[in-house]
């Protein structure tokens, strides 16, 4: 029994010198840690999202030949409409284009589209993520947006070699500009996630809404990325402020939830936005890792 | 046999991937179905104190890999747990303290991570202590109801893993001075 106990105290000293070490030690070691059991964990990520992806292609195949058939018809009118719109835009962007030679405009803001598939929601009080099936390998980086079709989603916060994490639009380390519609100045109001009550929805902040601004009445107001500062691009969707008095907590700015333009916890594919020149952003974290 | 912790964890793996799918589920309503505290206390009872506090610590790193939780703080934890749980067999002696033993392991773990994640989100600074506390009842109530829940399949899965590899049985009866 004294050597039980005798084993113990040592072993809650070796654990305590232990835990000395582990703060003492280099980030980067911590990351190595971090990243091996991460990528212990990715086959099996991709497992239960391809068991998903079957499972929908089995209950899709298993619909009848009537219900395919409207599907494809409804598909050919959206696909038309779609055209005539593509046809309109054509001459837009030939204007534009001869406006920026005209302004020798240069735009940075350039991105690759990588389409993911979702592998696994994860929510608390304290972050709001989803892991999509793509990573590093696939040329994501660390920082790059994450849209649904014209719907901020989120941002990439963490790239493994074949998934990523993304933070939600919710998720209170998150943070971007953005533009209330209805605001002809086009002041710049800031959007960030807040850490939601359990069992509660997830919402975000909108703060440094000016004073002087009224929602609208009887519609509601979208919230628009404003593309400063290289992340987003400009005019994606964030979601809309939620209706109702806005609270007012310093002398001249009002502040209001933000309602998620979409579920984020029911998307089953993403687009991340991969900036084919490095960002500001990046550059940054570059540096921070290599201190 | 010195590699039986290493087995165990693969053993006990799909548990812990399961609960994270589960958490999938209840994502919409910020829960998280964390089961890593109970899956420590079985392998206490019949694997000795080296083997234990590897295979806990490496439960605690899987769960904090994919989470903004500060690193190694609930590994950490559970490889104290584990040390704690083998030195006073006592505790897990019979089936209702293993019970126990796995609400209060699961319960005492998850207020780590949530205590430790609100840390590194700056929502334990002032006023936001105070709207931390009534946030942190619902998870580790829910962890407590989980571990009792899942400790009996997922002792049944690590148990018969460890027969298979030989590892004595654990004594039912009050240990001998």
């Amino acid at each position: 029994m004294d050597q039980n106990r005798q084993g113990a105290r040592a072993s809650y000293i070796a654990l305590t010198i232990f835990v000395a070490i582990w703060i003492l030690l280099p980030s980067a070691v911590r990351r190595f840690n971090r990243e091996a059991f991460s990528e212990f964990q990715a086959p099996a990520l991709h497992l239960a999202g391809k068991g998903r992806d079957l499972a929908k292609f089995w209950e899709l195949k298993s619909r009848s030949n009537e219900e395919m058939a409207a599907a494809g018809r409804d598909l050919a009118r959206i696909n038309a409409a779609l055209e005539l719109k593509l046809k309109s835009m054509d001459d837009v962007r030939r204007e534009n284009v001869r406006l920026r030679d005209i302004t020798r405009y240069k735009d940075t803001a350039d991105y690759l589209s990588v389409v993911a598939r979702v592998a696994t929601r994860d929510s608390s009080s304290w972050w709001q993520r989803i892991v999509i099936r793509k990573g590093r390998n696939d040329g994501i980086r660390p920082g790059s947006p994450v849209i649904f079709g014209i719907t901020v989603v989120g941002r990439v916060t963490a790239v493994h070699l074949t998934t990523s994490e993304v933070d939600l639009v919710t998720s209170p380390s998150f943070r971007c500009t953005a533009y209330l519609e209805g605001d002809e100045q086009n002041r710049i109001v800031l959007v960030n996630g807040m850490a939601g009550n359990s069992l509660g929805s997830a919402r975000a902040r909108i703060s440094v809404i000016p004073y002087d601004y009224f929602q609208p009445a009887g519609q509601t107001t979208q919230v628009f990325t404003t593309g400063m500062g290289g992340v987003f691009p400009s005019r994606l969707l964030l979601g809309t402020l939620e209706s109702g008095p806005l609270s007012a907590k310093e002398a001249n700015f009002k502040e209001g939830q933000l309602i998620p333009a979409r579920d984020l916890y029911n998307l089953q594919e993403v687009s991340v936005l991969v900036p084919l020149h490095q960002t500001p952003g990046e550059a940054l974290l570059q540096t921070d890792q290599l201190q | 046999m010195g590699w039986a912790w290493l087995i165990l964890l693969l053993a006990t793996y799909p548990w812990l991937f399961a609960a994270d799918l589960a958490s999938d589920f209840t994502a919409s309503s910020g829960l998280v179905i964390f089961i890593s505290g109970a899956c420590i206390v079985a392998p206490c009872r019949r694997l000795r104190r080296w083997q234990s506090v590897p295979f806990a610590a490496c439960v605690g790193f899987l769960f904090e890999a994919r989470r903004p939780i500060p690193d190694g703080a609930l590994a950490l934890f559970l490889a104290g747990a584990a040390i704690f749980l083998t030195s006073d067999k006592q505790l897990i002696r019979n089936t209702p303290r293993m019970l126990r033993a796995a609400a209060a392991s699961n319960a005492a773990a998850c207020l780590i991570w949530f205590t430790f994640a609100a840390g590194a989100a700056g929502q334990l600074g002032g006023a936001k202590f105070f709207s931390f506390i009534p946030q942190l009842i619902i998870p580790v109530v829910l962890a407590a109801v989980t571990g009792v829940v899942i400790y009996i399949p997922v002792s049944l899965v690590q148990n018969a893993a460890m027969d298979r590899m030989g590892i004595p049985p654990a004594s039912e009866g009050p240990e001998s001075p």
